[in-house]
């Protein structure tokens, strides 16, 4: 424990230590990173190392008499700390040369404060052994995580996605407080460990409670609206941060909630299961419309967060029907494939953060070709893309198929369970097939062909520090793919920590399985790449010509003949148009010399459209109403708390 | 046989009643200095046993409360050349009925704070409340900023009284404590009102709201 609080202390020196430096730019930078990833590098080795422990270590500290900070160290705990150090010290090292405007020198420290505080906030919620300490670094990352999203705030688009953030986490935070309330008003107790005695009915609102709280956070649909906001808006190692490991915070208090509840009512797994099919399936979707690149890599952590609901509604769906095999393979898979949504996308997120720097712009359709100039950023990204798409023997295949297995172990059930197994599973095979097309869309039209504005022509990549990162996630995404076992291992360690109370089961049948289709498939990578380089000598001699992608033979080709990611994706958004409403913009072509037209559309998500007209309109109604209580001249105010002091004196 | 702290807690509230209803600032400044000489006066009258230090932290409180402020005050004035009303919020008649009720309701409770176990004066607490919530009505219902400075020291009078039937020990240190306070916040409020002054060339704080985006 002392080790964990050292690495915490070692990241807040990293945070406070720039603002004092803030005049030597290149100095600040580097303390700043030094320092944080330092301190992210011995909490990742502690965590590692009290995972595989097999005693829990907790510590106790008093605060103003009335309650302790509690902090515990359990498998789960250190299941989910390994991601956000993990995470937290590639993208300090990735900041570090993508913070690189010396004009904003202060503002550059204070985002190393906030991401420090948003690192050290991220470990301490996960071990926080009571709701009290749960509660304040709950606040302390959304507010931390708030300032890093507003870090251009001079910029319209950025403010109104920073007040949508504040907004949503401020009102998932509302309910989580709820259910904390009501577990606090029924126990008497503040640590988790006292909610396992509540009735069955306060459990089941309790923890309805906390889903909609932690969904919030963890970007589960409807309370995802925030999140394609928020991520384009932030600086890219802080998307990869949040997109990476923070919205997983929510996923692990879902998780928390369902150990302290100690309660395996269907209905649990029933919940999660529906809601991640949603958010997998219309994430899915609306990634695929997205022009946006960060926007579309936002949607895709939605669909992702949709995955691990319904890894985690199998589990709970084997554990209430006494199918411990399905219970495990389903939190298993789950939590696998939490380590590697982390990897992946922040993987993909710091590819885009370094195309959004170079070119200058979010669209995908105004890039192309940018394989040619940045060749490791191309590469490192395509390796995402693969992984994202649950294809083996890249990682994201290891979770997703553990997650099948539970599914499939599900259908021997009765009835409900039976339908959810069912249309969990085929509703998995729906998002891996549609994330494909959403990936194969952005690596095709960004990556490959021809620039199509002149920003694009201009790109390059020099950056050590923003290469080496994503190089480490890249080539973690082959090694986990093809060898899970150590990581699966970690997972087991984390299931563990749930009490499932199940005795030993036999998982090295399915582990085997699993590693059998990766090296099989990695096989038949090599025999690819071998034909690939037996072709390069064959043809050495020879003469070949290039000419530019898309060229469909013509002898005057130019870039705008080329594909574009919306006319690729359109196809598919048709299908789904009942939730895809697409606002389209196109004069028609008139005459015999049309005039020059023009072609735009933008879909619009289904959630913020009703919560536009279902919420925010009858609240805003609402406080329009109270707008006399403000007056802005001291006597009223003054008034108003000789009031409350009167009241409270001679009333209370 | 009344106690004489009582005696001296009845002219602290006819002092209240005095300050709700004068209509010019010196008058005000004036009631406020009486009620701060009769407030600090109060620990003499308390039985326990004054050590040396004890008196000459009351003198210095009384010489504070009573001479330097109020002078400070009135030189304010003097050289702003203000001597007009007290522009009210709530009249001065109002003003006056609302601090007849307060002080009616202000015994009744004070029985809810029963940890008041002291020699003196059964007035004591009720007239500490009294003063502090009619100190913050002043601050509300005055427009001259000055008239709300003064409230303000009527609140800081109740806390001074409230710090004294409470803490029989390390009273003087508490009471010193409030009256560095009150100083410093005294200072600050001149400037600001001199500044106030120089800008709006009075001293209505309703100017105060142009300053609002």
């Amino acid at each position: 424990m002392e080790a964990f609080f050292f690495s915490i202390g070692v990241i807040i020196a990293g945070g406070t230590l720039p603002l004092m430096l803030h005049r030597h730019f290149t100095l600040m930078k580097t303390v700043g990173v030094l320092s944080i990833s330092a301190g992210c590098l011995i909490g990742l080795t502690n965590s590692l190392f009290q995972l595989f422990r097999p005693e829990t270590d907790a510590v106790s500290f008093k605060y103003l008499h009335a309650f302790s900070l509690s902090f515990v160290i359990d498998g789960l705990s250190a299941f989910f700390l390994v991601p956000v150090f993990f995470v937290s010290f590639l993208a300090a090292l990735y900041s570090f040369h993508y913070l690189n405007t010396p004009e904003k020198s202060f503002r550059t420290a204070a985002s190393y404060l906030f991401f420090s505080l948003l690192i050290a906030s991220m470990t301490l919620v996960v071990t926080a052994a009571n709701i009290i300490t749960f509660m304040l670094f709950w606040e302390i990352m959304s507010l931390s995580s708030f300032f890093l999203v507003v870090y251009d705030y001079h910029k319209i688009e950025t403010r109104k996605a920073g007040y949508l953030y504040f907004v949503f986490s401020h009102a998932g935070a509302m309910l989580i407080l709820s259910a904390f309330g009501l577990m606090y008003g029924f126990s008497g107790s503040f640590g988790f460990d006292g909610a396992a005695i509540l009735p069955e009915w306060v459990k089941i609102v309790v923890f309805v409670l906390a889903f909609a709280g932690f969904g919030s956070k963890a970007g589960v649909f409807p309370f995802h609206v925030w999140l394609p906001h928020a991520h384009p808006a932030a600086p890219s190692h802080i998307s990869a941060v949040m997109s990476g490991v923070m919205i997983k915070i929510g996923i692990y208090g879902i998780l928390r909630m369902y150990v302290a509840l100690n309660y395996h009512a269907p209905l649990f797994g029933e919940i999660l299961v529906i809601a991640g099919m949603i958010s997998g399936i219309l994430g899915v979707v609306y990634a695929l419309a997205q022009q946006d690149i960060k926007r579309m890599l936002a949607y895709s952590s939605i669909e992702n967060m949709g995955i691990i609901l319904i890894g985690l509604g199998i589990g709970m769906i084997g554990m209430s029907s006494g199918n411990p095999l399905m219970a495990v393979l389903g939190f298993a898979g789950s939590l696998l494939h939490v380590l590697n949504h982390s990897i992946f996308k922040s993987l993909l997120f710091m590819g885009a953060g370094i195309v959004i720097k170079k070119t200058g712009t979010h669209s995908i359709d105004a890039l192309g070709g940018l394989m040619k100039k940045m060749r490791i950023t191309g590469m490192t990204f395509l390796i995402g893309s693969l992984a994202i798409s649950g294809l083996p023997p890249l990682n994201g295949f290891v979770g997703e198929f553990f997650i099948y297995l539970g599914g499939f172990k599900g259908v021997g059930l009765d009835k409900l369970s039976f339908v959810l197994s069912l249309m969990a599973i085929i509703s998995l095979a729906v998002i891996g097939g549609l994330a494909l097309a959403c990936f194969t869309k952005v690596v095709g039209v960004v990556f490959q062909g021809e620039p199509r504005s002149e920003s694009a022509v201009k790109a390059d990549e020099k950056e050590p520090m923003m290469l080496i990162p994503m190089v480490v996630l890249a080539a973690l995404c082959p090694i986990i793919g093809v060898f899970p076992k150590a990581v699966f291992l970690m997972a087991i360690r984390g299931v563990s920590a749930l009490n499932l109370g199940y005795g030993r089961i036999p998982f090295s049948p399915f582990l085997e399985m699993t590693e059998n289709i990766s090296q099989a498939a990695a096989v038949f990578l090599l025999i690819v790449f071998c034909m690939l380089a037996l072709r390069f000598f064959l043809y050495r001699q020879k003469t070949i010509t290039r000419t530019g992608t898309w060229g469909c033979g013509f002898t005057r080709p130019t870039v705008k003949m080329q594909y574009t990611g919306s006319s690729y994706a359109r196809s598919i958004t048709d299908f789904f148009k009942p939730v895809t409403a697409l606002n389209e913009d196109h004069p028609a072509v008139q005459g015999v010399f049309p005039a020059k037209t023009y072609y735009s559309s933008h879909a619009r998500d289904i959630a913020e459209r009703y919560m536009e007209s279902v919420f925010v309109h009858p609240v805003l109604f609402f406080f329009d109403k109270l707008r006399w209580i403000q007056q802005g001249d001291i006597h009223p105010y003054i008034g108003y708390i000789l009031l409350a002091i009167v009241i409270l004196l001679f009333f209370v | 046989m009344i106690h004489p702290v009582d005696i001296l807690l009845i002219l602290v509230l006819l002092s209240v009643l005095f300050a709700f209803a004068s209509s010019r600032l010196p008058v005000l400044i004036r009631i406020l200095a009486f009620q701060g000489v009769v407030v600090s006066i109060v620990p003499f009258f308390l039985e326990h046993e004054m050590t040396a230090g004890g008196i000459i932290f009351t003198t210095a409180t009384l010489t504070i409360r009573g001479i330097i402020i109020p002078w400070s005050f009135y030189s304010m004035i003097k050289k702003m050349g203000i001597k007009r009303e007290v522009e009210t919020i709530v009249s001065y008649n109002a003003s006056v009925f609302a601090s007849l009720l307060l002080i009616v309701a202000a015994p009744m409770l004070s029985h809810k704070f029963n940890m008041i176990s002291f020699s003196g004066g059964t007035l004591i607490t009720s007239t500490a409340i009294t003063l502090v919530v009619a100190g913050m009505f002043l601050l509300m219902a005055r427009r001259n900023a000055i008239a709300m400075v003064l409230g303000y020291i009527m609140m800081e009078n109740g806390i001074y009284l409230i710090g004294t039937a409470l803490s029989s020990g390390a009273q003087h240190i508490v009471e010193f404590g409030i009256l560095l306070d009150v100083l410093a916040g005294v200072m600050i409020m001149a400037i600001m009102l001199q500044s106030i002054k120089q800008k709006y060339d009075n001293l209505d704080t309703a100017q105060l709201s142009k300053l609002k985006e």
